[in-house]
């Protein structure tokens, strides 16, 4: 398995993996017409053809037998061709000392703070690969590219957790609070979403700050909760750093998560190492592999031990990774346990 | 005889048993006798202070039974709202929700707390005897007030409020207040609207939402009750209606009742009572039903009565009438038709 940038010719594989992922993947557009504009886009993005702004990289996973098996990307940046809205979830106070009250209401508060940072978005696996590494090298290896090109990112990542939804797609905070402004069902603004038309709805909402307190319970219940399906995502992104700090998302209250890029683990810990073809035991730890290229970007998993500043990996990866003997990898171990491991 | 007065302070014994009758929401009648005390107080000092221009002045009536020395009524006249204390409400404005990408455009109502009606003279505290319930005695103790700004115009503003006594269930529960209020005050509906009377208000400022609250969020029963009058408000309502007063964009902060609005230059017993001169008879041919009062301010007093009026003829008047008005032949009154 590789992760590297899409190809014009990934699209009709792309159209099926959009398909089996249904409803609730916003950030992939599931119109050919426009999903052909992402992957065009997304090649002059790795073809350092386009501004921060605008940049979206779309990364495939990809088998031995280069079938197209999963998605993931990362936005430049958020917010800065059109707002980008969130929740901030805080606090009133409602407060008489001489009656003795004291309410802490919680607020929230539309802001658009996460403007100017990037976004990890877009992370589709095919449900018969959830197995093994896979799920990790689809979406850390982005953050290994990110480590190797911080000047393509800003200081900080997020990441937006779908929110809470029965299983006919509702979203009772949106039911609570969005619809009332917008006047249409979730699964419509979800859709409009994936359009790109997040922002023209999110203006529609009120600029005041809201008290949850006048929310339904069941939409107050589901404040700063992710989808049970994007739970596993979710815990990847938590072993790396990312903390939910209380942003939320406006339409339907998921999780954002984030990380300064500078504490994000495979940022930090990621080494430049050379890399030599062996026989890495069975013991070896596993490790996330990147080729140091931009455009040619392919990154991988394999067994690999570290010697001084090489790096041993098998014929096979570095077939994979197209790389020789002697070139430079950035790696770092896949797993939190195996890089102390790697340490001790 | 039935007649309207400023209050006493020997009215303390019986006004305190006004107050205990009176309906939860008519917040400036405090079942308190320190508290009741100092309104006296206040009002008769009101009364007795050559106002020249409109301040806190709160003129306080009683309506009497002379035959029995007994109360059966009160009511309020506070010149102007908010002079000492901020005087809030919710304004009911719709939030524009629009955008041009999607062709949308549509209105949100939403209540946002704000001090408006600060300024406005404030009728309030009506409250009378269920046995006078719609009759002309409800009439007199609600517009005497009236009539009493138009003899004495440079103590109030050129625009008068009300606010109507909001739904609430026998039980004493609030759809509104439950839905709203109760968040940020954490009190039931009767606690809130005691100390609404009893306290000073200031806890209002501290405790009430200083960001809108958006309509649909509210559960149904609370939003039906936004501008829903309490069935026993209901005649203080139709009154102050038929004298040209309209309801306006603000609602009371804890049930939702609505705000009554008028201009004094549109108010009826304001602008079409007349003046005249009294003419003391033994026996009146009795052609009309007329509100009258006897333009003073002190001894301000005023009546139901039976009369025959001639224009640009002195009003008649029977030997009763003119001792409950305390007024003599020649005397000035005010008189408006029923």
């Amino acid at each position: 398995m590789i992760v590297r940038p899409v190809r014009f010719t990934d699209l009709p594989a792309l159209m099926d993996l959009v398909q089996q992922a249904g409803p609730g993947f916003t950030t992939l557009p599931t119109n050919e017409d426009r999903l052909a504009h992402r992957v065009r886009w997304a090649q002059r993005t790795f073809a350092e053809q386009v501004e921060r702004a605008d940049a979206d990289y779309l990364f495939v996973l990809e088998d031995d037998d280069q079938q197209v098996v999963g998605v993931s990307a990362m936005a430049g940046a958020v917010g800065l061709r059109e707002p980008w809205y969130n929740y901030r979830v805080g606090l009133t106070v409602s407060s008489s000392p001489d009656l003795g009250i004291q309410r802490q209401i919680p607020t929230l508060f539309l802001n658009n703070e996460m403007t100017g940072q990037s976004e990890l978005c877009s992370l589709f696996l095919r449900h018969d690969q959830r197995q093994g590494t896979n799920g990790r090298l689809l979406s850390l290896g982005r953050l290994l590219f990110v480590a190797e090109f911080p000047q393509l990112f800003g200081d900080k990542f997020i990441a937006e957790l779908r929110g809470s939804a029965d299983e006919h797609g509702c979203s009772p905070f949106w039911d609570s609070l969005g619809r009332h402004f917008y006047k249409k069902e979730f699964s419509h603004a979800d859709h409009l979403s994936g359009l790109g038309s997040k922002s023209f709805i999110a203006e529609l909402m009120p600029r005041q700050p809201l008290y949850t307190c006048l929310l339904t319970e069941q939409a107050q219940a589901v404040i700063g909760k992710a989808h049970p399906n994007t739970e596993p995502a979710m815990k990847i992104l938590n072993a790396e750093g990312f903390a939910h700090q209380g942003y939320i998302d406006i339409f339907d209250a998921g999780p954002v998560i984030e990380a300064p890029v500078a504490k994000i683990r495979t940022v930090r810990d990621s080494q430049a190492l050379v890399l030599a073809i062996g026989t890495p035991d069975e013991q070896a730890p596993v490790w996330l592999i990147h080729n140091r290229r931009l455009e040619n970007c392919r990154i991988t998993v394999a067994k690999a031990r570290m010697i001084g500043n090489s790096l041993i990996v098998d014929r096979l990866t570095a077939k994979r990774l197209q790389l020789q003997p002697g070139n430079s990898v950035r790696a770092v171990p896949l797993l939190r346990q195996q890089q102390q491991a790697v340490a001790a | 005889m039935l007649v309207l007065r400023p209050v006493e302070l020997t009215d303390l014994p019986q006004l305190q048993q006004l107050a205990r009758d009176s309906l939860v929401g008519v917040t400036s009648l405090p079942d308190d006798t320190e508290r009741l005390r100092l309104k006296i107080i206040d009002s008769c000092a009101s009364f007795e202070k050559d106002v020249e221009a409109q301040g806190p002045e709160n003129y306080f009536f009683v309506l009497e039974d002379l035959t029995v020395k007994r109360l059966v009524g009160c009511s309020e006249l506070l010149a102007t709202a908010g002079f000492n204390e901020p005087f809030f409400s919710l304004r009911n404005r719709n939030f524009n929700s629009a955008s041009r990408e999607l062709n949308i455009e549509h209105g949100v109502p939403a209540l946002s707390l704000c001090q408006d009606l600060n300024g406005h003279t404030l009728l309030r505290g009506f409250h009378i005897d269920s046995a006078l319930v719609r009759t002309a005695f409800s009439e007199l103790l609600s517009r005497a007030r009236l009539l009493f700004i138009a003899a004495h115009p440079q103590r109030f503003a050129d625009a008068v409020i009300t606010e109507i006594v909001g739904y609430s269930t026998d039980e004493g529960q609030s759809p509104f207040w439950d839905a709203v209020g109760k968040h940020f005050f954490d009190l039931p509906y009767t606690e809130a609207e005691r100390l609404c009377g009893l306290e000073t208000r200031t806890f209002l400022a501290e405790l009430m939402p200083q960001y809108p609250i958006y309509v649909p969020m509210l559960p149904q029963a609370a939003q039906e009750c936004i501008g829903r009058i309490h069935p026993d408000g209901q005649e203080a309502f139709d009154i102050l209606e038929r004298e040209g007063f309209e309801t306006n964009s603000y609602i009371d902060l804890f049930d939702g009742g609505p705000t009554l609005y008028a201009r004094t230059s549109n108010v009826l017993s304001i602008t079409q009572s007349q003046t005249g001169t009294v003419q003391r008879r033994s026996s009146i041919d009795a052609r009309g039903r007329y509100l009258v009062s006897n333009d003073a301010l002190e001894g301000y007093r005023a009546i139901v009565a039976e009369l025959d009026v001639q224009t640009g003829q002195p009003v008649g008047l029977s030997t009763e009438m003119c001792q409950a008005l305390n007024v003599t032949d020649g005397s000035p009154i005010r008189l408006i038709a029923l």
